[in-house]
């Protein structure tokens, strides 16, 4: 009933606002089911460049029901998930309000690129990687940007190595290599083990990723 | 009878204590009469020395535990036990009016209207220490935080007002003539605040305006979305009551069952443990569930038991579950059976074999009298790996335990069915309704049975089998699971007319099974009281 008038509504006073740099399509003219919105990476972050698509699902009971968020480009943040996209924001569960809209919820998304929660993860993974080791991960989260959100600017993306896709230091591997483990195993083995660089002599370490090679 | 002097001399003083008990009821009979009638065991086959040894044992243990023994009128020897629990059951309505009265005594206190400590409460999940505590830290800073009071100046008065030209920001429609808003001015058609409301009220949390977080009362609620709305969000709010007073009050556990049990005499919940015992209560809906675990009855096994067991099962029976849910072989021919009815004895269609669904062998081996498929055979015993024996004896009186619960399950469908004929008969036959009720007795009987059945396994699993005591249990249990197998084997009949003529059987068998079970939980609970049973192995 109301739902189209709000949507109607809503895209309207986002092509009003050029300033703000948020998108907002159809996904399929006519069907306000599904849309397509996009931002761009907050200034001063390792987001900073890129533009980042998001999936909306809009439900039948929308505005009482928040939409359904998911990032269509792939990004490295302890709230996301680096697989499939999955946000974990509380506006877009518990603590919707009918007075949120599609361009504030996705201003909340720049606010979360820009201040990421690494005590309440959606990857694992991710946020360990930003606990132990900030630096690191801005390198890999600047990557990622490169290579996942800046399409719109080279057109093709380029081809990254899987490695430092993942912030995981070449020489750790190649000293894995040179024991004639695959470079895929060795980094899959790195990546599950939660380890990005070693330093020399660190023979523990060594012994806990054997261990998880020959297994 | 030989055992007799073995008897007399084992326990010379006891046995004062003894008649003593029976004296009022039957002055003139020996005491080896009393005995068999005590225990109404039923020993038609000659060979039966070596139970008769068993019980004298059991006489004379309870006898030597003489100071907790007393007479009761029946002339049944009970067991000094924990004192007598006040508990009532209430409906949700009953539990709603305690809140107001709660909510009445905090008045005078805070100086609030009612409307606003329902949202303290809320917010401070009916914890009244924690509110008060904080209320007297800082009473203004809880109103804000409660959404009690705006921070800034109030804009507008609450409630709702005529408007012009008003679009309401939420569904965007224009037109509308109406418009509610709290004090905060953010103003919404009518429609829109319904359908947030409606979605919010099973929550049981303070609902807020939907751009700031002052809170609505619940006249506002009721005005917005018509009367009586928000005891709908009382009754959500409840839950947190109860859980927040969980030392008075507790859900009844069963599924679907909305009664709540409240404890008079909570100071007498401590004296259980003391005694192996468990504060059950029954609700409304005839659901036996002891207070203290929130488990179904879990008689002869004391919490403890309960627990450590429940713990266990979690543990190691996820892939035992499946395999025990799953059809048997007939031991003969090999078919596989499903069974679908709660009776062990078991006939293969196809060979017409009849054997016992627990152990698996042939029917008439177990006899009129001996039972003995619930004694776990130590045929492991020169196993040199302990903890292999102690999972297999623990896989064995998992099974029978997940047997019984199954069989109560089925029974219970049974008796639904049987029920419903007797009343098909009642209605055609012009049985009175009276006359009919031994059938919903016995299987009332006959579940509570099996429930106890079922958990002596665990007491039985964590208990020193090489004690006497312990095989003195094991034997009451074999007569139990006697008395319920025939008792259940009766509500097979599926003919009402039959059903009817056996009357005066039902009866008996589940007096029967009724002073059955009593007595294996007698044991239960000596086994406990001598530490013979020890979950903390």
């Amino acid at each position: 009933m109301s739902r189209e008038k709000r949507i109607m509504k809503e895209m309207q006073a986002i092509k009003e606002d050029p300033e703000a740099n948020i998108g907002l399509q159809f996904v399929n003219e006519g069907d306000i089911h599904l849309m397509k919105g996009s931002f761009l990476g907050p200034p001063g972050t390792p987001y900073e460049g890129g533009k980042f698509m998001v999936n909306i699902e809009v439900p039948m009971e929308y505005p009482f029901k928040p939409p359904l968020m998911k990032f269509d480009t792939k990004v490295y943040h302890p709230n996301i998930s680096s697989v499939t996209g999955a946000i974990c924001l509380d506006i877009l569960k518990n603590a919707w309000s009918p007075v949120i809209t599609l361009k504030s919820a996705l201003i909340s998304l720049q606010a979360l690129l820009q201040s990421p929660e690494p005590n309440d993860p959606q990857d694992a993974e991710v946020a360990q990687h930003f606990i132990k080791d900030k630096e690191s991960f801005n390198k890999t989260a600047a990557l990622w940007t490169k290579t996942y959100a800046c399409a719109h600017l080279q057109g093709e993306p380029a081809d990254v190595d899987e490695a430092s896709l993942y912030g995981i230091d070449n020489a750790l591997i190649e000293q894995f290599m040179a024991l004639g483990f695959t470079r895929s195993k060795i980094i899959e083995v790195v990546r599950r083990l939660g380890i990005k660089t070693m330093s020399p002599g660190d023979n523990e370490t060594v012994n806990k990723i054997l261990e998880q090679l020959v297994r | 009878m030989s055992p007799r002097p073995e008897y007399v001399s084992d326990s010379d003083s006891g046995l004062d204590v003894f008649s003593e008990c029976h004296s009022f009821e039957e002055p003139s009979s020996t005491n080896i009469e009393i005995l068999s009638d005590d225990s109404e065991f039923d020993f038609s086959s000659g060979d039966y020395s070596e139970e008769e040894d068993a019980r004298i044992e059991n006489a004379t243990s309870e006898l030597e535990s003489g100071s907790l023994l007393k007479g009761s009128k029946s002339g049944k020897l009970e067991p000094l036990g924990p004192p007598k629990l006040n508990y009532g059951c209430l409906t949700t309505d009953q539990i709603y009016q305690i809140m107001l009265s709660r909510l009445k005594a905090l008045e005078p206190v805070l100086n609030r209207t009612p409307e606003d400590i329902i949202v303290l409460l809320q917010k401070f999940g009916w914890n009244e220490e924690r509110l008060l505590e904080c209320w007297t830290d800082d009473d203004n800073g809880v109103l804000i935080s409660c959404g009690l009071k705006p921070k800034d100046d109030i804009k507008c008065e609450r409630g709702i007002k005529e408007v012009r030209d008003f679009v309401c920001p939420i569904c965007c429609e224009s037109g509308q003539t109406e418009a509610f808003s709290l004090e905060c001015g953010h103003e919404y058609c009518l429609d829109c605040h319904r359908h947030y409301i409606q979605d919010k009220l099973g929550e049981g949390k303070i609902i807020t305006c939907m751009s700031c977080p002052l809170a609505l009362r619940n006249h506002d609620i009721d005005v917005l979305t018509g009367t009586n709305s928000s005891q709908k969000l009382m009754l959500s709010s409840m839950k947190s009551f109860i859980q927040k007073h969980s030392s008075h009050y507790k859900w009844c556990p069963f599924v679907d069952c909305n009664y709540v049990i409240q404890i008079g005499n909570i100071s007498c919940l401590s004296e259980f443990p003391r005694f192996h015992a468990s504060p059950y209560v029954i609700c409304d809906n005839m659901h036996k569930f002891c207070f203290r675990c929130s488990l179904e009855s879990h008689d002869p096994g004391d919490c403890k038991v309960a627990d450590q067991w429940v713990k266990t099962a979690q543990v190691e029976s996820a892939n035992l579950n499946w395999v025990l849910k799953n059809t048997k072989e007939c031991p003969k021919c090999g078919v596989n059976i499903e069974k679908n009815g709660g009776c062990n004895h078991m006939t293969c269609k196809s060979c017409l074999f009849e054997f016992c669904w627990i152990c698996e062998r042939q029917w008439a081996d177990h006899g009129g009298s001996y039972f003995e498929c619930t004694r776990f055979k130590k045929e492991d015993k020169n196993d040199p790996q302990e903890s292999k024996s102690t999972l297999r004896k623990y896989t064995f009186y998992y099974r029978l335990f997940s047997e019984h619960e199954n069989s109560a399950k089925l029974d219970w469908k049974l008796g639904q069915t049987v029920e419903q004929k007797v009343r098909a008969l009642q209605e055609t036959t012009g049985l009175s309704w009276i006359e009919t009720q031994f059938l919903p007795e016995s299987i009332r009987v006959l579940i509570e049975g099996r429930t106890t059945l079922k958990w002596s396994f665990p007491v039985a699993f964590y208990s020193d089998a090489s004690h006497n005591l312990t095989k003195i249990f094991v034997d009451n249990q074999l007569l139990l699971v006697t008395a319920v197998e025939d008792l259940s084997q009766l509500l097979q009949i599926k003919e009402p007319r039959k059903i009817v003529e056996k009357k005066l059987e039902f009866f008996n068998k589940s007096q029967f099974v009724k002073s059955r079970e009593r007595a294996l939980i007698e044991c239960g609970r000596d086994l406990l009281c001598k530490g013979i049973c020890c979950p903390q192995k």
